[in-house]
């Protein structure tokens, strides 16, 4: 299949589901187009939940515009603060130490096993196999007890700040056996849920071709991350990422772009996050955590972009005495709207939101205030 | 206690909206009901998503405003006794969210969630701890098995 089309002219029936709906756990509303219970077209519409988190950081100092950055986001918190502080830092000429470096990686990649282990455990709970999901959420259960070690929160943790990272997230000898231990942990359950999930026969022929997106259409729809990786193109930002140089890892990537795809993919870049963490406990340096040595000045509009649990994630800010100017935010669950939409096209309506899952969509961060520029 | 209330005890539904914060508080909240660690199963609570089967509503997220009249709506779709139960600062009282621009009032934001709903019991947090809210809709059990 090289393209999947819309048919937009025939429309026999309408199912729209939301804004409050049981497979979904966020507000967003998708109306389906049937025929014969198979689905035309799909359309989702987001803004439900605009808080405007843009708005709230213009003319903030830049310290407390980070850490407000947390809050667009309750799944990928880490990865905001982290980028938004990225951003002012690569405006700024701030050097970051190795040893906070390393911190950053270590919640970076903890913090992509969660989101990785939500996403398998709410796949399998939207799949009715409730088994598998409860396995996930208790695996998941590790993960997250090691961020709220070393960050004081289970879910925001406010882990970078500018110039390093905070004192509290400093790892000692303690933590650090800790977080080894719980690794062996982990990848002990993960490898017996993945045998487990491959080899279950019912689960596979349920998913295996369902809710297929063509590798030329995911391109030109400009998917990023697990999405895009799982039709077949291995494209990852954190290749390209001064932070992830001292790492070695492999990115991950599954052929064919359905539901079966997604779910193994996840699981497999479960694991290769867990050999990031193993090398960052073995080969972490001693030093500073966090660089004081810094000045502030005016700065143009900065840029950053970084590979998060869910694809690229865009920050972007003008610096004017301390504080924060044209501030935009780009999600990478924005990008994979249009992968959802054309995902569920040639399916059964009942595995409609199965498609829609397996695009792992966060709307929390996808609602900013857009404008589309035609040129 | 009356065959109504007896009938009750064992299975009291706990129904999720969410209604614009960050997800943060949303996924603890499911997690401390479903997840096998904290298992609110184990003492009768369970996660529903219909209203006419709900006991206890828990809110979360600051009410943005296209969220409120699908929260006025599974409200009134309870039937009674039902219990409110907001969860989160958002809920409480707004957020970070809530005075986004400054001395004028924001008309994006419609919370705190005791604007729009009678609130029973307020859990605090950013984001709550599931056991936090395992103790919040505990503390109002009486309430529901005492109504009639």
């Amino acid at each position: 299949m090289d393209e999947k089309v819309p048919r937009s002219n025939i429309i026999e029936t309408e199912i729209p589901m939301g804004t409050v709906h049981p497979a979904a756990l966020e507000p967003y509303r998708v109306r389906f187009f049937v025929e014969d219970e198979i689905v035309q077209e799909a359309e989702i519409t987001i803004g439900v939940n605009h808080r405007g988190i843009e708005r709230i950081m213009e003319g903030l100092p830049v310290e407390k515009a980070n850490s407000l950055t947390e809050k667009i986001c309750g799944i990928c918190s880490n990865s905001h603060i982290w980028n938004s502080c990225r951003t002012a830092e690569i405006g700024l000429g701030i050097e970051i130490p190795e040893r906070a470096n390393y911190i950053r990686v270590i919640m970076g990649e903890l913090e992509r096993l969660h989101s990785h282990f939500l996403y398998l455990a709410h796949g399998c709970e939207v799949l009715s196999h409730e088994t598998f999901s409860m396995r996930v959420f208790y695996l998941r259960e590790i993960v997250m007890e090691l961020l709220a070690m070393i960050g004081g929160n289970r879910v925001q943790y406010g882990c970078s700040v500018l110039g390093g990272v905070r004192p509290r997230c400093d790892l000692d000898e303690a933590k650090l056996l800790r977080l080894k231990e719980d690794m062996d942990k982990l990848e002990e359950g993960l490898t017996g849920f993945v045998e487990r999930f491959i080899n279950d026969s019912i689960v596979m022929s349920r998913i295996t071709g369902i809710g297929v997106l063509p590798q030329k259409q995911a391109i030109e729809l400009a998917v990023t991350g697990p999405t895009l990786r799982a039709t077949g193109v291995a494209r990852d930002l954190r290749t390209t990422m001064f932070e992830y140089d001292d790492f070695d890892f492999n990115v991950i990537t599954q052929p064919d772009g359905d539901v079966k795809s997604n779910l193994v993919m996840r699981a497999l870049e479960s694991f290769e996050s867990i050999k990031i963490i193993r090398q960052a406990i073995a080969n972490i340096p001693e030093g500073k955590i966090v660089n004081r040595d810094w000045e502030m000045f005016d700065t143009d509009i900065i840029e950053s972009y970084i590979e998060v649990p869910r694809g690229t994630l865009y920050h972007s800010y003008a610096l004017e005495s301390g504080r924060v100017r044209h501030c935009i935010i780009r999600t990478p669950s924005m990008a994979n709207i249009g992968a959802m939409q054309y995902a569920c096209i040639g399916d059964q309506i009942t595995d409609a939101q199965l498609c829609i899952v397996q695009c792992d969509p966060c709307f929390t961060c996808t609602d900013r205030a857009i404008e589309i520029i035609r040129r | 206690m009356g065959i109504k209330s007896f009938s009750r005890a064992r299975a009291i539904h706990v129904m999720l909206v969410y209604t614009g914060g960050c997800n943060g508080c949303d996924i603890e909240i499911v997690n401390s009901i479903l997840s096998p660690r904290f298992d609110a199963e184990q003492y009768n609570v369970f996660l529903t998503w219909n209203p006419r089967e709900a006991d206890v509503l828990v809110v979360t997220g600051p009410v943005t405003h296209l969220n409120r009249k699908p929260l006025e709506e599974i409200y009134n779709a309870i039937p009674n006794p039902k219990l409110v139960v907001a969860a989160g600062s958002c809920a409480l009282m707004g957020g970070v969210y809530k005075n986004c621009y400054g001395d004028i009032p924001s008309e994006e934001i419609e919370g705190p969630v005791e604007n729009i709903i009678p609130v029973n019991a307020k859990i605090p947090g950013c984001a709550v701890r599931p056991q936090d809210v395992l103790a919040g809709v505990v503390s109002l059990l009486p309430i529901l098995l005492d109504a009639d």
